[in-house]
């Protein structure tokens, strides 16, 4: 019974062998070819540095030169401005900055303050957080903004330190224009 | 039975990891760059009021370090007689170590007035209010207006800057001699607060 199923199978890779020997003949009919030159395919770039550091500055847009040593109050509006160089190549490259890690070790009750941005801002014009492809460095001014709110009311969050520590910016692309890949969530 | 059991717990790790991958996938898809900067920390100032009293001499802050709100004693020293009036005066000094503007209003509220050991003296009393450059100007009797219930307020006084109300208690003159040696205690509350943000006062 073992001999005959080994047999039948023997035969069976025997006829597809023949079959496969038969079917070779098409190679040798006319074929031809065409050469194409799709040339090189490069990658753009994204980065980012930081090119000084970041100053903060007050409502009056007067200059905070150590804020460690200054004490807001409340209807304090502070803002933190850092200069990065962006970088864009790529045809339908995109970006945009965010900033990570500036609620960290806050001492102030979260109703009195709010912090927001960044915002951006090039050669001193307010530009929209979606930065594109440029052959030049991209030279631009990130934005963070803290404001003491002015409702905070007795002596709340008096002599209460909010501790920014290191901020990230961060330069994410995203998704510009037809072709790429569908936006991740 | 064992193998439907095996296939239930891949099923369950199968959409485990989908699910993950679903969740954590934008991620990684596209280009990132991060630069970091250090903003530091931003700290909040304090809200420090000195009080001077005038004629006592009586120095506090306006709340005490375990943060109730401190009493300050007058003390006028001259006896009143009909028609007459003693006067005392506080130094409200805006003592914050603010790094800004920080502006602040002095309100001093409606007077209390208590007759002690259950005398009349205090329905023949009036109090008034000034403000003035300097305690020394308290016994000058004119400037002085009746303290009404809205209460009166200093004007701004700006970081490291103080002011001085002063207080004026006169006895009406038809009090009659029924409240001779008679006493009261008179209650002040004072209130400052922060004005003028983010604009002036």
């Amino acid at each position: 019974m073992k001999n005959s199923t080994l047999i039948k199978g023997t035969a069976a890779i025997a006829v597809g062998a023949a079959l496969l020997l038969g079917g070779g003949g098409t190679l040798a009919a006319w074929n031809d070819s065409v050469s194409a030159a799709p040339g090189t395919i490069t990658a753009g770039n994204l980065d980012m540095a930081k090119t000084a550091a970041g100053v903060w500055k007050d409502r009056a847009n007067n200059t905070i030169d150590d804020i460690s040593a200054y004490r807001v109050v409340p209807g304090d509006k502070l803002t933190f401005t850092q200069d990065v160089d962006v970088t864009l190549t790529g045809d339908k490259m995109a970006a945009s900055i965010t900033a990570l890690g500036t609620g960290e070790q806050n001492g102030f009750i979260s109703s009195n303050v709010v912090v927001t941005g960044p915002s951006l801002t090039a050669g001193g014009a307010p530009i929209a957080n979606h930065l594109t492809q440029s052959a030049d460095v991209q030279k631009v001014t990130a934005t963070i903004t803290f404001e003491f709110l002015a409702s905070t009311s007795g002596q709340v969050d008096v002599n209460k330190t909010y501790n920014f520590g290191n901020v990230g910016f961060t330069l994410q692309q995203v998704v510009a224009g037809a072709g790429l890949v569908p936006k991740q969530s | 039975m064992r193998i439907k059991r095996t296939l239930q717990a891949a099923g369950l790790i199968a959409a485990a990891v989908i699910l993950g991958l679903l969740t954590v996938q934008g991620t990684y898809a596209l280009w990132g760059a991060t630069a970091v900067a250090s903003p530091g920390a931003v700290s909040s100032a304090s809200f420090t009021v000195n009080l001077t009293a005038a004629p006592s001499g009586q120095v506090t802050t306006m709340t005490l370090p375990d943060g109730r709100p401190a009493n300050v004693a007058l003390t006028p020293g001259s006896a009143l007689l009909p028609g007459t009036s003693v006067h005392g005066g506080v130094v409200v000094t805006n003592s914050t170590d603010a790094g800004g503007t920080f502006n602040t209003v002095a309100t001093v509220g409606q007077p209390t007035v208590a007759n002690a050991s259950g005398g009349s003296l205090a329905q023949y009393l009036s109090v008034n209010a000034k403000t003035a450059a300097s305690t020394g100007d308290c016994s000058t009797s004119s400037g002085y207006a009746p303290l009404q219930a809205a209460g009166f307020s200093s004007p701004p006084v700006p970081k490291a800057g103080s002011t001085v109300l002063c207080f004026q208690v006169a006895l009406s003159p038809s009090a009659p001699s029924t409240v001779k040696g008679q006493a009261v205690n008179i209650t002040l509350p004072l209130t400052v607060r922060q004005c003028g943000v983010p604009d002036g006062c």
